[in-house]
């Protein structure tokens, strides 16, 4: 694994990078907030995996999210949107994209030659996942409607809101809601869920909902079945 | 509402999965085992996750309007309420 940086036109962020120096590159898009921290281990181990398989990877933190030097109030999915476009682009590399979760929300201005989806979820399901949490911490007398966080009981400062530790921008939030995973008839896209999961899919894993639990966890086995996938799926892409 | 032996194994294994519970744990719970407010584990951010893996796994949508402490108050209140849910 090494350490670099890249730049957008925003600033410079981190980027951990997996595997050969050159050939197709996969870049990784952690879900966003407090699943991000569930589920890093997890693609962590997934990515070094790939490695082991000859594939190459990238894992960036985004404007607002993990290590970046922004703060998460600062977390706009436009701006998260761009960062990867010109990590992408940068490169110079035929890109590929692997989401997990919420991930698969910020993939859309990459020229990807193929899109991995892992567990994809709508904007809308994720925010108001995020108002279930936000109504908890206040000690669910109150129920957060569908816009829950552009209503000033639920906001901590002007346009802020404080969800699972980390203050958002209603605004950013209100631009997640209406955000799909991409999907173009004519780009490839491999969505893969938990053979548990009743939604559809291409495939389904054994694994556990790490994106859920408690506390972050590792589940070797799905990391293995994911990146023996992924790593099919790459090479016949690349035909 | 009866539930199906599927339903109760998914509840179980929703219950095992986001509140890490242990095989033995979650094969241990019965109709009458309590769960909010006894279970400690299962605190309110952890009733978000639970209900949100609900939705995930058994292809319903819970409204907030649903959550109350009578579905949460034992495992069979909660098998009972997402039989109902399923079969609705």
């Amino acid at each position: 694994m090494r350490i670099e940086h890249y730049g957008w036109s925003g600033g410079r962020e981190t980027v951990l990078r997996f595997g050969p120096a050159h050939g197709p590159l996969l870049v990784a898009v952690l879900p966003l907030f407090e699943e991000a921290n569930r589920t890093r281990t997890f693609l962590v181990r997934t990515l070094r995996l790939l490695a082991e398989r000859g594939v190459a990877s990238a894992l960036p933190d985004l404007p607002g999210t993990g290590e970046s030097a922004l703060p998460s109030a600062a977390f706009r999915p436009f701006a998260a949107r761009e960062a990867l476009e010109a990590l992408a682009g940068g490169t110079g590399e035929r890109c590929y994209m692997l989401g997990v979760r919420s991930g698969c929300l910020l993939d859309g201005f990459v020229l990807a030659h193929g899109r991995y989806h892992l567990a994809p979820v709508a904007g809308e399901r994720l925010v108001r996942d995020l108002g279930r949490v936000r109504q908890a911490e206040a000690g669910g007398r109150e129920r957060a409607g569908e816009r829950w966080f552009m209503e000033d009981r639920w906001q901590e400062a002007p346009g802020h809101v404080r969800v699972g530790g980390m203050l958002l921008s209603a605004e950013a939030l209100l631009d997640l809601s209406l955000l799909e995973p991409f999907q173009q008839a004519d780009v490839p896209r491999r969505v893969a869920r938990l053979a548990t999961d009743a939604a559809p899919a291409d495939v389904y894993l054994q694994g556990s909902p790490l994106w859920r639990t408690k506390e972050p966890q590792d589940d070797p086995v799905l990391a293995a079945a994911l990146a023996d996938d992924v790593a099919a799926w790459i090479a016949a892409c690349e035909g | 509402m009866s539930v199906s032996p599927a339903i109760d194994a998914a509840v179980r294994a929703i219950l095992r999965d986001t509140l890490g519970l242990s095989e033995q744990r979650a094969a241990a719970l019965a109709d009458d085992t309590p769960l909010f407010g006894a279970m400690p584990e299962l605190d309110s951010m952890a009733v978000a996750n639970l209900l949100g893996e609900m939705e995930d796994r058994l292809g319903f949508r819970i409204e907030d309007d649903e959550v109350n402490g009578d579905m949460l108050e034992t495992f069979g209140a909660l098998a009972r309420f997402a039989a109902a849910k399923a079969q609705a």
